[in-house]
């Protein structure tokens, strides 16, 4: 499946070679939780292996587009979407997604790590599992794969059979990365990912964006906009349900078209 | 300045007061229960501990006199009580499953709660009446079957509380983690939910089991009680509680003291249950 998606973006990529390809397109998309109309026809583009910050004070909207993306919002009736999300030439608001494959190709890492209750290693394998068929000693490969890339590998390879629960809140979040990026999606989404986190632990995971970028496409919503102007590519500011600018982060930071986005980033409110 | 000082030293003084009194009133109740829980538990071995003998274990109930045991009894509870968890377990999980994952608040799922939550407390007599219209009378006798089904039907209320009340502790944000891998459903319920939820279902289990294994009421009008020694759950059958009923009443010695062995033996069955749920909890947090 990721074979796939890497070969058609390289053929795409090739026919295409000025515009930015697009991993996931937002057009004229509403939201209403029951009725409240949570987002006001929001459009914008996702490049291809990129970082977006998704900034704007609480209830902003911005975890609710998140969730709108890999389709979470469908655990709850009364949750609505209107309008189209594109990923892979495909409206997945549509019915009829699967959305069980959808939800392995579009990612999901939330505020507060949620380790399964069970080994380090079957946290990682849960995943691969529901998916694909694989021998136990190419699951060896896989999970290591996966620890490995998350930098957690050599402190946890000598008790991969304990439990993840005894973990640290910081390697719980890597551990969850790890088990996101092992089912090889095309795009990651984080909700939050640092803020239940120390200061050291959110740097790693910093870090971490920074190499996970170059073959994952990362949507990020930060409350934090060091982190937003330290990680991301663009930016998006959002204000009580509207997409109110979106630009490169340099841009965003330095001269947003904006008076609504100047006076958040500097702090006059939010 | 010192017109402000008073008050408020007099103030803190009296919720320094208010406190200690409080400590106080806690230590009192608290040794008082403890103190009822220990004379019961004192009384239990001081007039039980005497009677336990190997006989008790492998002789069925005899005549005044004739040095009877109490294997019957033993047996019977055993296997009525295995039975009731056999029938009441899965009924009582599953419902608890249903109720916490699947109605939530759908109309089915809010009278099952409602009812089940009634026959939490329902008198344990009303239910043994109950079993006996629909399992005794109609055989036209009484069976250790028909104690075994009164008695799931009062462990089950236990089981589908416990289930759901601990599947409602797993966080939503661990149904939504599995979601978000691309799990059905079916899945995370049942490899991450009910996972989470173990160590509290098996407590929810093994606390029905202690609760029914000491039932009385029920027992009357289904298993009535049998003085010899039966393995067939088909016609009559004894239990401890039943045995220690019909002896603690009667006018001879030896019945009287083999009541209070009985008593002894369930009230140790039921307390070791609990210490197996508690280092059960603790093993299943660690």
């Amino acid at each position: 499946m990721s074979e796939h998606g890497v070969n058609s973006t390289l053929s795409e990529g090739a026919k295409t070679a000025t515009a930015p390809e697009l991993a996931l397109q937002v057009k004229n998309l509403d939201f209403y939780y029951g009725k409240t109309h949570a987002l006001h026809n929001i459009s914008l583009d996702f490049p291809l292996r990129s970082v977006t910050g998704m900034i704007g004070p609480s209830g902003c909207g911005k975890s609710t587009l998140l969730r709108v993306l890999n389709r979470m919002y469908d655990l709850y009736p009364g949750q609505k979407a209107t309008g189209e999300v594109i990923f892979d030439g495909q409206n997945i608001l549509a019915p009829g997604v699967d959305l069980n494959l959808l939800r392995s190709r579009i990612g999901m890492v939330f505020q507060k790590p949620t380790p399964f209750p069970m080994s380090i290693y079957d946290n990682i394998a849960f995943g691969i599992r529901l998916h694909e068929r694989v021998s136990s000693s190419e699951m060896d490969g896989r999970v290591e794969d996966a620890l490995r890339r998350v930098a957690l590998w050599s402190e946890v390879k000598d008790r991969l059979k304990s439990n993840a629960t005894a973990m640290s809140g910081g390697q719980q979040q890597r551990l969850c990365i790890a088990r996101t990026i092992a089912t090889h999606p095309e795009v990651i989404l984080l909700d939050e990912p640092t803020s239940a986190l120390d200061p050291v632990s959110t740097a790693r995971i910093e870090e971490l964006l920074d190499e996970l970028k170059a073959e994952f496409t990362i949507i990020m919503v930060t409350h934090n906009m060091q982190q937003a102007a330290r990680c991301a590519d663009q930016v998006a500011f959002f204000y009580l349900g509207d997409l109110v600018e979106i630009d490169n982060t340099d841009r965003m930071f330095t001269t947003p078209r904006e008076r609504r986005t100047q006076d958040y980033i500097t702090g006059r409110f939010g | 300045m010192t017109a402000r000082r008073t008050p408020d030293s007099f103030r803190a003084a009296r919720r320094r007061m208010a406190d200690r009194l409080a400590t106080l009133f806690s230590w009192c109740a608290t040794i008082l229960v403890v103190f009822v829980l220990g004379s019961i538990l004192w009384t239990l071995l001081e007039k039980g501990l005497p009677g336990l003998h190997l006989s008790i274990f492998t002789k069925s109930m005899k005549a005044p006199g004739q040095n009877g045991g109490l294997a019957n009894a033993i047996v019977g509870s055993l296997m009525q009580t295995g039975l009731a968890v056999l029938l009441g377990a899965p009924m009582g999980i599953f419902t608890g499953i249903y109720l916490a994952e699947y109605g939530s608040h759908s109309k089915l799922a809010d009278s099952v709660r409602f009812v089940s939550d009634m026959l939490l407390s329902a008198p344990s007599i009303l239910i043994g009446l109950f079993i006996y219209m629909i399992l005794v009378a109609p055989f036209g006798h009484f069976s250790g079957f028909a104690g075994a089904v009164a008695l799931a039907v009062l462990a089950m209320p236990i089981m589908v509380r416990t289930t759901e009340d601990m599947l409602r502790l797993v966080p939503l944000s661990m149904r939504e983690a599995g979601i978000a891998l691309g799990a059905p459903k079916w899945r995370v319920t049942c490899f991450i939910c009910i996972r989470a939820a173990r160590g509290g279902i098996m407590t929810g289990v093994l606390l029905a089991v202690a609760r029914v294994a000491g039932e009385t009421a029920p027992l009357l009008f289904t298993s009535l009680g049998n003085s010899e020694l039966s393995f067939n759950m088909g016609r009559e059958m004894s239990s401890l509680p039943l045995a220690i009923y019909q002896y603690a009443g009667s006018a001879y010695q030896d019945w009287v003291q083999q009541a209070w062995t009985g008593a002894l033996l369930v009230t140790f069955g039921v307390l070791i249950i609990n210490i197996v749920v508690r280092i059960g909890i603790r093993g299943g947090k660690a």
